[in-house]
């Protein structure tokens, strides 16, 4: 039966050696530690000062990289996480208390949280996060212009060199983000409509609604007009969202975001009518 | 008969599914007001938990991970539990000295308010977190229901391909957020476009938006079978007879049925006195 200690230790290894092949596991704190902790405590000795430093960096890096999977830029969190180490090497008494990674796993992870918090990041979306989702979105588009059909989450990845995760995160993310920056035609977009546009076919004359009755076009006429045209070649036409996304000359993701929003505006309509009148 | 947690997903222990865990955090957070950073603290910590039971739960083997999230009004408890290798005498405590050992442990009890370990019962390891999160918002209470979802509810998904997810939701609320990022994700891991990966949350919301007038009970769980460019949805426990309605409920007039059209095929059968709908998404586009 394997004890936590052991699995939690495996775990270290397992990780860090996944992220970063070179180190390996965390440094103990053993006899030679205390020894540097007592030059440095007692004796104000800067060279075992800096010496427990280097030992315990490793500490550091490997909690400035766990907190999140931040999108904070790395080199300023292990910054932070340092700061919080050396606040540690200094309050840490080796005469009480266990370890001094138990001590300063807190400290450091403290200074790393109050950074976060400190920083804004909680009420914004970083800067990194927002640059990410359009580069996703220029390379989704960029595929799709070349290759007739929109790529995956695993080909925008290899294209961005990106893990899969973080163009699955900034997926989900672009949605969130206010129309300002998405909403806008990019140059070009008309021209790259009318290439597409040819592959998709010109026939975007009429289609009819279904059932098309008095009440019907009473919900749907609350839909501003161009949604109410994507919505029609999503669902009537039966087009791809990257096909709209030419005929309209905007993006694919903001397809998505369009087709998500009128989709819940008429389902409450609908609603309201039924619960209404 | 146990209460059921607000969520509760089973999955198998694949360093993937972390990231299905992490999304049901951020859409938990995004539907109860959860503060950003708390959200931080919460993922850092459920990560840590959650590798352990992919790296260490099962040597040599796999099994499940199942996670379970409630919400009450200023804290949120997360349970992660593995039916492994379990912590033997050990629990409660925590490793002397850390720094031969691993620094998992301590990031949780750092970022949690309050971390016990159990052991699962029928063996295993059960880690609960709990966090104080002032600004979250309670959520209607929901109670257990007899003959639906509930304990022994992993049965059947040996059934399934290696790739699987099920996550069993209540109120409609959190529902609403969570159940599109996961389909999000999986829909990613199924090599799906960026157009059906849409598609697919747009038939999670008309799933979710549709479906709570159909559930027999208080949760609603969705069973998700991932092979290469093919999503197969189960959905359930279904009031008998309603799971065709729930495609039709669907249809907003003027467009027809929104599940019909963004699903490739449907189908309902019947277990237990309840109606399950199965749905099918493909990814044709790409099929060169």
């Amino acid at each position: 039966m394997c004890s936590t200690e052991q699995r939690t230790e495996e775990m270290v290894i397992a990780s860090v050696a996944t992220a970063k092949p070179k180190s390996r596991a965390l440094p103990p704190t053993n006899d030679d530690s205390a020894e540097l902790f007592a030059r440095w405590q007692e004796e104000r000795d800067d060279a075992a000062r800096e010496q427990l430093l280097q030992r315990f960096m490793p500490l550091a890096r490997s909690l400035a990289r766990r907190y999140d999977r931040s999108s904070e830029p790395y080199e300023d969190l292990v910054q932070v996480a340092s700061l919080g180490l050396l606040k540690a090497l200094d309050r840490f008494d080796a005469s009480r208390g266990p370890s001094f990674a138990s001590f300063a796993i807190p400290n450091i992870l403290g200074e790393v949280r109050r950074y976060f918090r400190d920083s804004g990041w909680s009420l914004h979306v970083p800067r990194g996060d927002k640059e990410r989702a359009l580069k996703v979105r220029d390379a989704q588009e960029a595929f799709a212009n070349e290759h007739g059909h929109a790529p995956t989450a695993n080909q925008l990845a290899q294209y961005l060199e990106l893990e899969v995760e973080q163009v699955i995160d900034a997926l989900l993310a672009i949605q969130a983000y206010e129309s300002l920056s998405l909403d806008a035609p990019r140059p070009g977009a008309e021209e790259e409509a009318i290439t597409y546009g040819d592959s998709v076919g010109k026939e975007d004359e009429r289609y009819e609604l279904i059932e098309l009755d008095a009440t019907v076009v009473a919900v749907l006429d609350q839909i501003p007009p161009r949604e109410r045209e994507i919505l029609r070649m999503r669902f009537v036409e039966g087009l791809t969202q990257t096909q709209i996304a030419a005929r309209v000359g905007v993006s694919q993701m903001q397809v998505s975001r369009l087709l998500r929003g009128s989709l819940d505006q008429l389902r409450a309509l609908t609603q309201d009518r039924e619960a209404g009148h | 008969m146990a209460r059921l947690p607000n969520v509760r997903l089973e999955l198998g222990n694949r360093p993937e599914n972390v990231l299905l865990v992490r999304e049901t955090l951020t859409g938990v957070a995004e539907s109860v007001g959860l503060d950003g950073g708390d959200l931080s603290d919460v993922r850092t910590a459920v990560t840590e938990a959650c590798n352990n039971v992919v790296l260490h739960a099962y040597p040599g083997g796999g099994g499940p991970l199942e996670v379970d999230v409630d919400v009450s009004p200023g804290s949120l408890t997360v349970v992660v539990r593995d039916h492994g290798v379990g912590i033997g005498a050990r629990a409660p405590g925590r490793p002397d000295d850390v720094a031969e050992g691993g620094i998992g442990l301590p990031v949780i009890e750092a970022l949690s308010h309050t971390v016990e370990f159990a052991e699962t019962p029928g063996g295993g390891t059960e880690v609960r977190m709990a966090f104080a999160t002032p600004g979250v918002r309670g959520l209607e209470s929901t109670a257990a229901i007899p003959g639906g979802t509930g304990e022994g509810g992993g049965a059947g998904l040996e059934a399934l391909g290696p790739s699987f997810a099920s996550v069993t939701i209540a109120p409609v609320l959190l529902a609403r957020a969570v159940v599109p990022r996961l389909l999000c994700v999986l829909a990613a891991r199924a090599h799906f476009s960026t157009d059906r990966i849409s598609d697919s949350q747009l038939l999670a919301d008309a799933l979710v938006a549709h479906a709570s007038g159909a559930i027999a009970g208080s949760h609603m769980r969705l069973i998700v079978n991932v092979e290469p460019r093919d999503l197969e949805l189960q959905v359930g426990p279904l009031i008998t007879g309603r799971a065709e309605g729930l495609v039709l409920d669907s249809g907003l007039e003027g467009l027809g049925s929104v599940l019909e059209k963004l699903a490739d095929g449907h189908g309902v059968s019947s277990a237990d006195s309840h109606d399950t709908l199965t749905l099918t998404l493909r990814d044709r586009a790409q099929t060169a």
